[in-house]
C-alpha cells in the first residue's frame, strides 16, 4: 500500500494490520496481487479498515508486467501468465526452469538429460530462429539474468582445426539461471510475445520471464526452515538380445562390438551389467530464511540460505548448490525509497559424458558375457577385452564414470540496487543499477587410458569463464492523468544501458605423465586460448496507456535500441507496439450478470541484433608449419542489419459462474524477416566456408488456451484445476540467398541426420541421407544387393520434431489440513530420433535383429532405369540379414525416426499436511511428500522422448529430439518438512 | 544514494549523447586481429601448398596405382576401383585450400604487398595464385576462376579449363616479372620471416615460377598448339639442381605441422586400415620391365615384407590377397601392421621428412619428354640422365632428413644402375617415352600425385609408345571391377568438393554437367587433341 503520488508505502503484517504516517487528504492505495485495488482518502480517523476483495474476476487482479511494473490484468492487451513461486519450489526441482513445463501455455522446456545439473532450454511460442538462441530473456527484479549454458566453442579443445573438439556433443553444463534458489522466487511471470516484451527490447524477442524475488514483510517476521530428502531411481532400462554372440572373437578377445556371430552356446553365463550400474540417488535440501520488517515498516529485510546436494542415478554425477540471499527495502525519506538485494550462489556439478563416448553406450555395447563391474586390471589399469586399438574399444561404463570427468564450479554474485524517487506528485523515477557476475570454472577430463583420450594420452580441458554483466535502467512513471472524466492517460519513459562481457581463459593439456593426476601441470603438450565476447546495448523507450471509462484500454510503446554488434550505420533501430483491451462485460453491464470477459489485440515489432563480431571476419592464428595468420571459416558481411519480427495476437478472457470457470484463448502469428542465420554454408568459391547472413524468413503461429476452474469449493473440499493447451507451428519461408538448406552443425551428432531445414519445412525439421524413392514413393532398391538406396545429399523426409499440441493440467485439492497438487503433462505428436536403437541395431544388439536369419524381400522397386516408368521392376531379391549385415549396418537413420510421439507424464505431485496450529509452538508447520516424474506413458520405444543430443547452448532447434546415449529423467520421491517460528 | 542517482542520470544522458557511439564501439574482435602485416599471411599458405596435395594423394594415388587401401579391408574401396565417395569431401582438400586457405588471405596479402611495393612478396603471391588454379583444374577440370573469392555471390559459374590454363600462364608471367625486380620494398628478411621454403630468396621463387610454367605448358602435349621448345626454355630458367628444390621442413611441434605421411599423423596407416604398395609400382623397380635391373631406390622408397622381399598387391584383389603374413608388404614406415609409432620411418613416410612443391628431377623429365617429342633426342637423353641422377640423390637426401632406416644409395649402386642399358640406353637414339615416363613416375611416386596423374591421363593410362609398341606405363591396367557409376570408363577427374559445390552450388555444376553420376569419367580439355 502506498500514499498515492508518493513512494511512501508499507506492507501489511500477516494479520492484516498496518500503520503508516499520512496527512489528511492524501489518498491511500491498497494493492495486493490477486485482489482488486482499493483507494481511501485519509480523513480524521486514525484507523482505516479496508477489505480487499479476492477479485471477483481474474480481470481485476494485479499482475506483474514488463519492466517489473504492476498493473491490473484488464488493462493489458497482450498475453501473459503468472506462476506462483510456491508452486515452483514445491516441485523440489533444483533447476526452476524444469518446473515450468505444463504450467504456462506456450512454454516448452527441454532438459538435455536426466543427469544432475543438465542444461535445460526453454522456448516460448516455438522455435523461430534457425540458428540463434530461441530462449527468452530472464529478468530478476527488473534487471537481466544471464542464462548462458557454456558453449564448448570457447574450449581450447574446440579451437579451429583441433582434433579434440566437442562441438557441444557428449558434454553438458548447467544453464546458469539454475543458480537461482527456487525458494527465493516470489512469483514468475511469462510475457509470451514480442508485444509484451517490446519494452524489454531486442533480448526479449523470444519473450521474457520476469521473476520477482521475495522481500520481508511486517508481521511475518521470523525464521522459516524447510528440509527435504529426495530419492531418485531410473525408470526403465533398455533391452538387449541374448541370442547371437560377437561377430569376431579370437581367444577371449573380441574383434569388434558387432554381434552378428554364431548363437551363444547353451549354458553361456550372462551378466546383467546394466543392473547395478545405476544407483538410488539421494538429494538433500535445506532452506533457512529470516525475514521481517521494522515496526514502522520503514525498513524490511529478508535473508535466506539454502543448501542443496543432489546425487545422480549415474554414479559420480552430482550437483550441489549453496545460496545466500539478502534483500532489504527502506523508506529513506518522504520522497525516496531504496531496494537493495544481493544473491550469492555457489554451485558444483559433476556430470557423466553422453552420446558416443558416454557410459550409456558403453553399458549397452559391453558384452553380456563379461562382467563389466570388473573394470580394472590387478595393476590398476583399464581392463581391455578386445584386440582393437585402445581408442577403438568402447570404455567400460564403470571405468568411464570413474575416470572421465566433467566438472563445473560456479561462483556468482547478483546485486541490484533500486531507488524510487517521487520528486513530484504526478511522476516517480525508478532507477536500478545491477550487476550479474560469475566465475565459471570447468574441468573436462578424457583419461589417458580411456577410449576418448587414449589417442592423445589423455586430454584435459580447463576453461574459466568470467562473466560481468552490468545494467542500469531508469524509468519515469507518470501517474494517471484525467483528460476528461472518462478518459485518462498514464505512461512511462525510460532508458537502459547494458554492458555484457564474458572472458574465457581456456587451457588444454595432452599427453599425461602420471595417468591419474589431474592437472595441466601433469601434461606434456599444452595449448591455451582466450575468448572475449562483449556486447553493449543502449535503449530508450516509452509507453502510454489510454483508459476510457475503465473498460477500454489502449497502450502504445516505442523503443529505440543501439547495439554494438551491428555495423554503426545500421545499429540504431526503432520499433513500436500497440495493444488494446476491451472489457466488454463492463461496457455492457447486462452481460456481467452471467459472465465477465474482455477482448485483447496487439501488434508489435521487435528488432534483434547479431552475436558479437559477426560481420567482420577475423584472422586466426594457424597451427600449421611456422604459424602465421589466416581467416577463420566465417566470411564477412558488412551489410549485416538487425532482423525484425512482426507479430499480431488476438485473445479473449472469459469468466463464468462468478469466475469459478475461466477461459483464456490467444491466437498469435509472428513473422521474422531478415533473420540472421549464423554459420550458414556456401560455396567455398566465396573464399570462406560459413556466413552470418540476413535473409531467412520464418513464421510462427499458434493457439494458447488456458481453462481454469474450481469444480468444488466447500468447507470440506476445494478443487482448483487449470489446463494449459498450446499449439505452436514454426515454419521456414525463406533462407538467405535461396540457399538450399540451413543446419546447425553441432546437431549433426549421429550418423547422417541433422537439424537441417529448408523453405517450406518446419523450423524443427530433420534432414538426412534418407532412402531414395521413385515418383510413386516406392523405395529404390539396389539391383546388385537387394538393399534400399540412400540419398547422397541431405534431403527432407517429412520429419518434424514439433508437437501437434501440448497440454499441462495442474490440480490443487484441499481438504482440511491436507492439500494435494499435481501436474499432468501431455504431448501429442512430434518426431523423435531413437539413435541409440539404431546404434544397437547396426551392432546386432537390438532385439529387432533377432529375426536375422529370416529371408525377406524389401518392398520397393529396382533402380534399373525403369523405376520412374509406368511399370517399374518390383524388387524380388531375397536378403538374409545374417548373411548380409549391410542390411543392419547401412540402415538409414530414417527408420529410427519415430513419428508422432505422444506422452502423458505425471510431472510433479505433492501431498502436504498442515500440522495443527501451535504444534511444536511453531507459527506454521507442514510435512509433505513430492513425487517427480513418477509416471510416463508414451509410444516412444526409447527411454525418454525428452532429450537433447547437444546442450542448451546450441541455437536454432538444436538437437532436441535426438536421443543418442542419453540418460533419461529419473523418478524421484521427496519427503520434507517445513516449519516457521 | 545521490551518487547512484547521478549514475542513473549519466546513463540516461549517455544514451542520448554522442558518447553513445564510443560506448558501442566494442565490436572489434579482441580475440583475433582483422588485418596483419602482409608476410604473416604467408606461412599457412605455404604449408598447405606442400601439404594439401598429399591429402588428396591418398585418393589420387589409388587411381595411379601408387598404392591401394589394403590393410584392414575386406572389399575393394571406391577409389581403388577408380570411383569416388559420394557425399564426401575426400579428394577435395586442394579445393578447400585453394578457395579458403589461400582465398581471401591471398587476395589481402597481395593487395597489401602491392600497396607497400613488396614486389618479392607480391611475386610469391602470384606463384601461389597460379599454383592454386593449376592443381584444382588438373584435379577437377572446369573450376571457378573469374568469379572466385567474392563474398557477395552465392552461385558461381565455372570457367573452362582452357581459360584456367591461360590464366595460370598470365599469373606466372606476372610473377616472373615481379620476382626479377629489386626496387621498391623488396626485402629478403621480411619475406624470409615467414617463407621457410626459400627463406626469402626471390631468385629461387623466380626459378619456381619458371618451373611451374614449364609444367603447365607441357600438359598441352596432346594438342597441336604444344610448344616443346617453350617448355624447354622455361625448364632451363628453372631449378638448376636439387639445391633449388622448394622443400618444406615440418617443425613437428603439434599435429598440424608434422609431415602428412608421418606415422604420428596416421594418415597412410591408421589404427585400423593402411595403404600398401601395388604390384605395378614394384614391377617398375624390381627389374620386371628392365631386364632384371633392380632399381637401388626400391629398397629405399618402398616397404619390404617381413621376409625381406619387395612385393606389391594386386589392385583387383581386396585386402592383402593370398600373401602369407611373412609375404605381406609392411606399411610404408617399414613396420608390420599398425607398427611404427614413435619410430623412424622410411623415405618421405616419416614425421620429419621434407616434402617438395616440385623438384628439379621432375622438371628434367619434363624437359626430356618435350625434347623427345620435338625430336631432339640428345637434349632429351641428357635431361633424362639428369633426372635419374638427381632423384637418386634426392632419395638419399630424404632418407637423411630424420636419419630414417633405409641405408644411403652408394655411388657404386647409382653408377651401376645408370650404366645399365635397360635403364639408360647407350645412346640418345635408344631413349623411349617409356623410359622417360616410368622414371618420372618413380621420381614422383609417393608425393607428386597431381603431376603423376596428369601424366597418366595424358597417355590415357595405357597408351602405347608408337616407336616401340610398348606401353608408356608398362604393366599398367585399369581395375577390372570399375566403380558402378563409371559405366565402364576410366577415371579422368575428381568431382568438385562435395560440401562446397554439390550442396551449395548445384546451379553452377548443372551447367558443366557436373551432376552426372559419371562426371568423374569425363575427359578434360587439356588432354584432348
Amino acid at each position: 500500500m502506498v500514499i498515492k503520488g508518493t513512494t511512501v508505502g508499507t506492507l501489511t503484517r500477516v494479520d492484516g494490520t498496518y500503520s503508516l504516517r499520512a496527512s489528511v487528504g492524501q489518498v491511500l492505495q491498497f494493492r495486493f496481487i490477486g485482489t482488486a485495488p482499493e483507494e481511501r482518502t485519509v480523513g480524521a480517523a486514525d484507523v482505516i479498515n479496508v477489505t480487499l476483495r479476492r477479485v471477483a474476476t481474474q480481470l481485476d487482479a494485479m499482475v506483474v508486467t514488463a519492466l517489473g511494473q504492476t498493473a491490473q490484468l484488464r488493462t493489458l492487451g497482450t498475453a501473459q501468465q503468472t506462476v506462483d513461486g510456491a508452486a515452483i519450489s514445491e516441485t523440489q526441482r533444483q533447476n526452476f526452469v524444469n518446473a515450468l513445463q505444463g504450467r504456462v501455455a506456450g512454454v516448452e522446456v527441454t532438459s538435455s538429460s536426466g543427469v544432475p545439473g543438465a542444461s535445460s532450454s526453454i522456448t516460448i511460442r516455438g522455435v523461430s530462429s534457425i540458428s540463434s538462441s530461441n530462449q527468452p530473456l530472464m529478468i530478476v527484479d527488473g534487471l537481466p539474468l544471464d542464462n548462458k549454458t557454456l558453449n564448448t566453442g570457447v574450449l581450447a579443445s574446440d579451437a579451429p582445426g583441433s582434433l579434440t573438439a566437442f562441438s557441444n556433443r557428449g558434454v553438458d553444463f548447467t544453464n546458469r539461471a539454475a543458480d537461482l534458489n527456487p525458494d527465493d522466487i516470489e512469483s514468475l511471470t511469462v510475457l509470451k510475445g514480442p508485444e509484451a516484451s517490446a519494452l524489454y527490447g531486442i533480448d526479449a524477442a523470444n519473450g521474457a520471464i520476469v521473476i520477482t524475488t521475495k522481500r520481508g514483510r511486517a508481521g511475518t517476521g521470523g525464521f522459516e526452515y524447510s528440509t527435504s530428502l529426495k530419492m531418485e531411481s531410473t525408470r526403465e532400462q533398455p533391452e538387449l538380445q541374448r541370442v547371437y554372440g560377437p561377430t569376431t572373437i579370437s581367444g577371449s578377445a573380441l574383434g569388434s562390438f558387432q554381434y552378428f556371430g554364431a548363437p551363444y552356446a547353451p549354458g553361456t553365463t550372462f551378466y546383467n551389467n546394466i543392473d547395478g550400474f545405476f544407483r538410488t540417488a539421494l538429494t538433500q535440501r535445506h532452506n533457512l530464511s529470516f525475514s521481517g520488517a521494522a515496526q514502522d515498516n520503514r525498513i524490511n529485510y529478508r535473508v535466506a540460505m539454502s543448501a542443496d546436494k543432489q546425487e545422480g542415478v549415474v554414479p559420480n554425477a552430482d550437483y550441489s548448490r549453496v545460496n545466500l540471499t539478502g534483500a532489504s527495502q527502506s523508506q529513506v525519506n518522504s520522497w525516496l525509497r531504496a531496494d537493495l538485494s544481493m544473491q550469492y550462489a555457489l554451485a558444483n556439478n559433476n556430470q557423466a559424458y553422453k552420446g558416443d563416448n558416454g557410459p550409456l553406450i558403453g553399458l549397452l555395447l559391453w558384452p553380456q558375457t563379461d562382467n563389466a563391474k570388473d573394470w580394472l586390471t590387478p595393476a590398476g589399469n583399464r581392463r581391455r577385452i578386445t584386440n582393437l586399438a585402445a581408442s577403438g574399444e568402447v570404455d567400460n561404463p564403470y571405468f568411464n564414470v570413474e575416470k572421465n570427468r566433467i566438472n563445473s564450479k560456479n561462483s556468482r554474485l547478483i546485486a541490484n540496487l533500486g531507488l524510487i524517487a517521487t520528486p513530484v506528485s504526478w511522476a516517480n523515477v525508478k532507477s536500478n543499477i545491477g550487476m550479474d557476475t560469475y566465475t565459471n570454472e570447468n574441468l573436462i577430463l578424457r583419461h589417458p587410458e580411456s577410449a576418448y583420450g587414449n589417442t592423445y594420452n589423455g586430454v584435459l580441458d580447463e576453461a574459466n569463464d568470467v562473466v560481468r554483466n552490468l545494467t542500469a535502467q531508469t524509468l519515469v512513471n507518470f501517474e494517471p492523468y484525467n483528460i476528461t472524466s472518462e478518459l485518462s492517460i498514464n505512461g512511462l519513459i525510460g532508458n537502459q544501458v547494458s554492458d555484457f562481457k564474458s572472458t574465457t581463459a581456456a587451457l588444454k593439456g595432452q599427453d599425461f605423465l602420471d595417468p591419474n593426476f589431474v592437472s595441466i601441470n601433469n601434461t606434456n603438450l599444452r595449448t591455451n586460448r582466450t575468448t572475449i565476447a562483449q556486447r553493449r546495448l543502449v535503449s530508450v523507450f516509452g509507453s502510454a496507456t489510454l483508459n476510457w471509462r475503465d473498460y477500454l484500454y489502449l497502450t502504445g510503446t516505442l523503443r529505440n535500441d543501439w547495439t554494438s554488434t551491428i555495423p554503426t550505420e545500421r545499429n540504431s533501430f526503432m520499433y513500436p507496439s500497440v495493444s488494446g483491451s476491451f472489457v466488454f462485460s463492463d461496457a455492457f453491464p447486462a452481460i456481467k450478470n452471467f459472465m465477465t470477459g474482455r477482448l485483447r489485440a496487439g501488434y508489435a515489432e521487435v528488432g534483434k541484433d547479431a552475436r558479437p563480431y559477426a560481420y567482420r571476419p577475423s584472422l586466426e592464428y594457424k597451427t600449421t608449419s611456422y604459424g602465421g595468420y589466416g581467416y577463420g571459416f566465417t566470411g564477412p558481411n558488412l551489410g549485416l542489419k538487425p532482423e525484425f519480427a512482426r507479430s499480431y495476437e488476438f485473445g479473449t478472457e472469459l469468466g463464468f459462474l462468478k469466475d469459478r470457470l475461466g477461459l483464456d484463448v490467444t491466437w498469435y502469428r509472428k513473422q521474422t524477416k531478415d533473420q540472421i542465420v549464423n554459420d550458414i554454408r556456401g560455396s567455398y568459391a566465396t573464399g570462406f566456408i560459413l556466413f552470418n547472413l540476413n535473409g531467412a524468413v520464418t513464421r510462427n503461429e499458434g493457439w494458447e488456451v488456458t481453462l481454469r476452474g474450481t469444480p468444488i469449493e466447500n468447507r470440506l473440499l476445494a478443487w482448483d484445476v487449470q489446463a494449459n493447451f498450446d499449439r505452436s507451428r514454426g515454419k521456414v519461408l525463406a533462407l538467405p540467398n535461396a540457399l538450399p538448406e540451413s543446419y546447425v552443425s553441432d546437431t549433426w551428432l549421429f550418423g547422417n541426420v541433422r537439424n537441417g531445414t529448408k523453405p517450406g519445412l518446419s523450423t524443427r525439421s530433420l534432414t538426412g541421407l534418407f532412402y531414395l524413392r521413385n515418383n510413386k514413393g516406392d523405395l529404390l532398391i539396389d539391383p546388385t544387393s537387394g538393399l534400399p538406396l540412400r540419398s547422397t545429399t541431405f534431403i527432407d523426409g517429412g520429419y518434424d520434431r514439433q508437437p501437434d499440441f501440448t497440454v499441462g493440467i495442474t490440480n490443487t485439492l484441499r481438504h482440511r489440513n491436507w492439500s494435494l497438487n499435481f501436474l499432468v503433462d501431455l504431448r501429442k505428436g512430434g518426431d523423435v530420433l531413437n539413435a541409440t536403437e539404431q546404434y544397437l541395431t547396426a551392432r546386432g544388439l537390438s532385439t529387432r535383429t533377432l529375426d536375422r536369419d529370416k529371408p525377406r524381400v524389401i518392398k520397393g522397386v529396382l533402380r534399373d532405369g525403369k523405376e520412374n516408368s509406368a511399370t517399374p521392376t518390383q524388387n524380388n531379391i531375397v536378403v538374409i540379414p545374417a548373411m548380409q549385415t549391410l542390411y543392419y549396418t547401412n540402415i538409414s537413420e530414417e527408420l529410427f525416426i519415430e513419428k508422432d510421439i505422444n506422452w502423458l507424464r505425471l510431472r510433479d505431485v505433492t501431498l502436504r499436511y498442515q500440522l495443527p496450529r501451535r504444534f511444536l509452538k511453531t507459527r506454521d508447520a507442514s510435512v509433505f511428500v513430492t513425487g517427480t516424474d513418477l509416471l510416463l506413458i508414451t509410444n516412444y520405444s526409447g527411454l525418454d522422448p525428452i532429450v537433447n543430443g547437444n546442450t542448451a547452448a546450441v541455437g536454432g532447434s538444436g538437437a532436441a529430439g535426438i536421443d543418442y546415449g542419453n540418460f533419461p529423467m529419473p523418478r524421484g520421491y521427496t519427503f520434507g518438512l517445513k516449519v516457521a517460528f | 544514494m545521490t551518487k547512484n542517482i547521478r549514475l542513473g542520470a549519466c546513463a540516461a544522458l549517455l544514451a542520448m549523447s554522442a558518447g553513445c557511439k564510443d560506448f558501442l564501439d566494442v565490436n572489434d574482435n579482441p580475440n583475433a586481429p582483422q588485418v596483419v602485416s602482409a608476410n604473416l599471411y604467408l606461412a599457412p599458405m605455404l604449408h598447405w601448398m606442400v601439404t594439401s596435395p598429399q591429402y588428396d594423394g591418398r585418393f589420387v594415388g589409388r587411381y595411379t596405382q601408387e598404392w591401394m587401401l589394403a590393410f584392414g579391408t575386406t572389399t575393394l574401396t571406391t577409389w581403388d576401383r577408380m570411383g569416388y565417395d559420394p557425399s564426401s569431401d575426400n579428394g577435395a582438400q586442394q579445393w578447400r585450400d585453394v578457395y579458403w586457405t589461400l582465398g581471401q588471405n591471398l587476395v589481402d596479402m597481395m593487395n597489401k604487398a602491392e600497396a607497400e611495393q613488396r614486389w618479392d612478396l607480391l611475386g610469391v603471391g602470384y606463384v601461389l595464385k597460379a599454383w592454386g588454379w593449376q592443381v584444382t583444374t588438373d584435379l577437377h577440370g572446369e573450376i571457378i576462376v573469374k568469379e572466385a573469392i567474392d563474398q557477395s555471390k552465392f552461385t558461381f559459374n565455372y570457367d573452362t579449363q582452357e581459360y584456367a590454363y591461360q590464366e595460370i600462364q598470365r599469373l606466372l608471367d606476372k610473377a616472373i616479372e615481379l620476382l626479377q625486380k629489386s626496387d621498391g620494398a623488396v626485402d629478403a628478411a621480411y619475406l624470409g620471416r615467414t617463407d621457410k621454403i626459400y627463406n626469402g630468396d626471390r631468385t629461387k621463387w623466380l626459378k619456381l615460377a619458371y618451373g611451374m610454367k614449364a609444367m603447365n605448358l607441357n600438359h598441352y602435349s596432346n594438342k597441336a598448339s604444344y610448344k616443346p621448345a617453350e617448355v624447354i626454355a622455361n625448364v632451363d630458367k628453372s631449378l638448376a639442381s636439387n639445391a633449388d628444390d622448394p622443400l618444406l621442413t615440418y617443425p613437428n611441434t603439434q599435429n598440424d605441422d608434422i609431415n602428412f605421411w608421418g606415422r604420428t599423423r596416421g594418415n597412410i596407416q591408421t589404427s585400423s586400415t593402411g595403404y600398401r604398395q601395388t604390384q605395378f609400382v614394384v614391377n617398375l623397380m624390381n627389374g620386371t620391365h628392365t631386364g632384371g635391373v633392380v632399381d637401388p631406390r626400391m629398397s629405399r622408397m618402398l616397404a619390404p615384407s617381413p621376409d625381406g622381399q619387395y612385393r606389391g598387391l594386386d589392385i583387383n584383389v581386396a585386402g592383402m590377397g593370398a600373401f602369407s603374413a611373412a609375404q605381406q608388404p609392411m606399411n610404408f614406415h617399414g613396420y608390420v601392421g599398425t607398427g611404427g609409432l614413435q619410430q623412424k620411418g622410411r623415405y618421405i613416410f616419416d614425421d620429419k621428412a621434407k616434402l617438395p612443391v616440385i623438384t628439379y628431377a621432375q622438371l628434367q623429365f619434363i624437359k626430356a619428354e618435350a625434347a623427345y617429342r620435338m625430336g631432339d633426342k640428345a637434349t632429351a637423353y641428357a635431361a633424362y640422365k639428369n633426372g635419374i641422377s638427381a632423384h637418386i640423390d634426392w632419395v638419399n637426401a630424404r632418407n637423411n632428413d630424420n636419419g630414417q632406416t633405409p641405408t644411403q644409395i652408394t655411388s657404386a649402386e647409382k653408377a651401376a644402375y645408370m650404366a645399365a642399358p635397360s635403364i639408360v640406353p647407350a645412346s640418345p637414339s635408344g631413349l623411349t617415352l617409356t623410359h622417360i615416363m616410368t622414371q618420372k613416375y618413380i621420381a614422383q611416386w609417393g608425393w607428386g600425385h597431381n603431376e603423376l596423374w596428369m601424366d597418366m591421363r595424358r597417355y590415357h593410362y595405357t597408351d602405347v609408345d608408337p616407336a616401340t609398341g610398348e606401353q608408356v606405363y608398362p604393366g599398367f591396367a585399369p581395375p577390372t571391377n570399375l566403380y558402378p557409376d563409371n559405366g565402364g570408363k576410366v577415371v579422368q577427374r575428381i568431382r568438385p568438393r562435395y560440401n562446397s559445390e554439390y550442396v551449395w552450388n548445384r546451379a553452377g555444376l548443372e551447367v558443366i554437367g557436373g551432376l552426372a553420376l559419371d562426371y568423374h569419367t569425363k575427359p578434360m580439355w587439356i588432354i584432348e587433341p
